[in-house]
């Protein structure tokens, strides 16, 4: 098992600080590159919600982030203390309307949920926990 | 991320490199709404060439599709081409395959005459 954690205050300049994080643990666990993007999309869309919508305007937040690699896949987890929210409790986007009715809120945490094997969320001692697993292949 | 445009005829080729994530979609969008402009004279078609573009969020498919419709406001012709897979991935469970005209490489992209509008 390997394992590593991270922690970052909500404000969108950390987005790279947080996928800098996540490349080193992709070449230190030597997994294969082209599987990367999922879990690239999830950190980037779960972190922008708490950025954008997780605190009260001008207010931050801790989030911290871990990353565990079982032989069972690789679970990524990430943690906020803002208020309560689950954002599991989005409607999904028509992603079969026509241009003129398409809308792209709702889309990052819809792909999470594509893309992952396994996405749940809870509410732990005062923080927002989103636990996401993916089996990776090769 | 990089930005690259070449010109060829009445064809402006648009070639993102790098990562195009919530920092870099700003950026983008605005050199976007640029080449859409074209300087006062409005090129016949826009293809964005996706060979060199290794990541993106909803936030730069964000940015696709206002491109689009301020495309087809301006009565530009607009596809994309040259997805890699795990991008490919993400247009195809967005549904953006569905809207977005998607070449398989630049080749078949500059084949094809854009679409006349009415």
């Amino acid at each position: 098992m390997i394992e590593r954690r991270t922690t970052v205050p909500s404000e969108a300049a950390q987005l790279w600080v947080l996928t800098q994080f996540l490349q080193e643990f992709w070449s230190a666990a030597h997994l294969p590159p082209a599987q990367a993007l999922p879990f690239e999309l999830a950190l980037e869309e779960v972190f922008m919600n708490v950025v954008l919508h997780g605190t009260t305007a001008g207010a931050l937040c801790e989030v911290e982030v871990s990353m565990a690699l079982t032989s069972d896949g690789l679970t990524m987890t990430i943690e906020d203390e803002g208020p309560g929210f689950d954002p599991l409790s989005l409607p999904p986007p028509d992603v079969t309307a026509s241009l003129a009715d398409r809308r792209v809120g709702g889309l990052g945490v819809f792909l999470v949920r594509q893309m992952m094997d396994s996405v749940s969320y809870e509410r732990v001692a005062g923080r927002n926990q989103l636990r996401m697993s993916k089996r990776l292949t090769g | 991320m990089n930005v690259r445009l070449e010109t060829l005829a009445l064809t402006t080729l648009v070639i993102p490199e790098g990562r195009l994530d919530f920092s870099a979609a700003a950026g983008f969008e605005k050199q976007l709404e640029q080449v859409l402009a074209g300087a006062g004279t409005a090129p016949a078609r826009v293809i964005i060439d996706c060979a060199a573009l290794e990541y993106v969020s909803s936030a730069g498919l964000r940015v696709f599709l206002r491109a689009l419709r301020a495309s087809q406001r301006a009565g530009i012709s607009f596809a994309l081409c040259a997805l890699k897979p795990p991008i490919q991935e993400v247009f195809d469970l967005s549904g953006f395959s569905r809207i977005i005209t998607v070449y398989q490489d630049r080749a078949t992209a500059l084949a094809h005459q854009p679409q006349a509008r009415a």
